[in-house]
């Protein structure tokens, strides 16, 4: 059997958290509370600030800033070492983890400027390319 | 309601034992419980077993062993936190008087379910992107360093503290002080954090022998040590990011704990703390009040937590020396506080040991805290 190119363009590595748009852009998707305003990543069923079950699915900002982060040297076979994994804070009020690419790992400081970057993120079962997220350093504030 | 009451403790060595099998190393445990605690076994009504990565029906396998199934028995799963969770519901089951006499068993044979760095759950949107549990401590001791300013040789010694307890226990499963300078110098795993930072993987398991006021009344056991509080929390979500070098779900387990029992954490004496990694150590002990908040490292430095300190903390030599064999790892501690608070523990007694303080943490699931969070409050 042969798998012709429409049907291994590539997809995103996890569509309930990651979408990826028609102009080749992607976006972080989650949950924001109706009632109280509270915002979520991943989608959840009901808020946690107020319990409320009215919950809209939002797509998240595409920078945000680098609360901490660990350049990974073991890992299991699927993730390459060394990486660099970090948490980033969204200004929605949501903290993702991510890794972070784009920069050597001697660059990265904490609080520094970042944008969502689609990349390949492994292939599917059956041999597909998969789309998935990392951050990188905002343009033009990073070194390259 | 009737207060619970620990009459008999058992555990095995920990460390690497490729000849033999989580039940296997249940069984043990539980036959040294029985006979520490000298009750005849047929007065046993009911058995939890806390283990993560064993497989269906491990504790009945345990049983079996040792000649004793045909009793009300549930596995318990809560990460790292499992062995703790056996105990808590073991006492659940005596404070409700469904039962007088109860077994807790922690066991796992972590060295042929794992190699390498523990991962959340493949399920989970961290999982996906790489997580594994010395990165996310990393990053949180990363932080800490940043907001503390603790150093890396401060972080380092309570690796060199732990691994110096553990020398002085013969069930650990390492047994040679380390200095600094090898924690500096040993395997990259997560930067900040070498392999000397986190805990190591280990076969083992632990059981103890659980009994109601009335029980303890007939059979006049005169070392047991009185279970003053069993506390479980799993972290709540997060509506806003939180601070990561600090844990208001161990805060929140701990105070819980504090109220049962009656005390405050100034009355506690010596505690075993989660110290997965040497960052967990300081974030718990922060976390559960016994030492101020960016306090901790300096008070390492200074001796303060260690054996013959002001605050011994982790006196079996915690996760990072005596080893982590998950399900088994909250009995262990348990273990440690009893042996400790009657005063058996050998060369690594602590004087005057009156009240002891176990606290496990374990799971990581994207967007709460902690996934289950155990206090327990042990008292002579
Ligand atoms: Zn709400």
């Amino acid at each position: 059997m042969t798998v012709t190119d429409q049907t291994s363009a590539p997809i995103s590595f996890r569509p309930r958290e990651f979408e990826v748009l028609a102009d080749g852009t992607g976006r972080l998707l989650g949950s924001r509370c109706r009632g109280c305003g509270a915002p979520f990543f991943p989608v959840r069923a009901a808020c946690s600030g107020c319990l409320g079950t009215d919950l809209e699915t939002i797509r998240f900002s595409t920078t945000g800033t680098l609360y901490t982060f660990s350049v990974v040297r073991q890992s299991t076979p699927a993730f390459p070492v060394p990486y660099v994994l970090g948490y980033v804070d969204l200004p929605e009020g949501v903290r993702i983890m991510s890794q972070i690419s784009g920069c050597e790992p001697d660059d990265v400081k904490i609080g520094m400027d970042l944008e969502l970057a689609v990349e390949e993120f492994g292939t599917s079962p059956e041999g597909a390319p998969l789309l998935g997220y990392r951050f990188r350093p905002l343009a033009g504030r990073g070194d390259r | 309601m009737t207060t619970v009451h620990v009459i008999g403790v058992g555990m095995t060595r920990f460390g690497k034992h490729p000849d033999r099998d989580a039940a296997d190393l249940g069984a043990e445990a539980l036959l040294e419980a029985i006979a520490d605690s000298g009750i005849d076994p047929r007065a046993i009504e009911g058995a939890y077993c806390g283990h993560v990565f064993q497989g269906m029906v491990t504790g009945q396998r345990i049983l079996a062993q040792v000649g004793m199934a045909g009793l009300p028995l549930s596995n318990v799963e809560n990460a790292c936190s499992s062995g703790a969770t056996a105990i808590r519901e073991a006492s659940l089951a005596i404070r409700a008087g469904e039962h007088d006499v109860v077994a807790a068993i922690g066991t796992e044979h972590l060295t042929t379910r794992f190699t390498g760095a523990l991962t959340p759950d493949p399920s989970d949107p961290e999982a996906a992107v790489g997580a594994t549990m010395p990165a996310v401590y990393a990053m949180r001791a990363r932080r800490y360093m940043e907001e503390f300013g603790m150093t890396r040789e401060q972080l380092a010694l309570v690796a060199v503290k732990n691994r110096r307890h553990a020398a002085s226990n013969p069930l650990a499963h390492f047994r040679k002080e380390i200095t600094v300078e090898e924690v500096l110098e040993s395997r990259p795993i997560a930067d900040p954090l070498n392999v000397f930072d986190c805990s190591p993987v280990t076969d083992g398991a632990a059981a103890a022998i659980l009994v109601s006021d009335r029980m303890l009344k007939r059979l006049g056991n005169g070392r047991a040590v009185r279970l003053a509080a069993s506390s479980l929390f799993t972290g709540s979500v997060d509506t806003e990011p939180t601070s990561m070098t600090f844990e208001p779900l161990t805060r929140k387990t701990a105070e819980a704990a504090y109220e049962r029992a009656g005390i405050g954490p100034e009355d506690v004496g010596f505690a075993e703390v989660h110290d997965c990694f040497t960052i967990a150590e300081v974030l718990r002990v922060e976390g559960l009040g016994l030492f101020g908040q960016g306090e901790y490292p300096a008070a390492v430095e200074r001796g303060e937590a260690d054996i013959g300190g002001r605050l011994p903390i982790n006196p079996s030599g915690g996760l990072l020396g005596k080893g982590h064999p998950l399900g088994g790892t909250g009995v262990a501690q348990v273990v440690e506080l009893v042996r400790q608070l009657r005063g058996e523990a050998g060369e690594r007694q602590i004087e005057g040991a009156r009240v002891g303080l176990a606290h496990c943490r374990g799971g990581k699931a994207v967007g709460i805290e902690g996934a289950a969070c155990t206090v327990q409050v042990l008292v002579r």
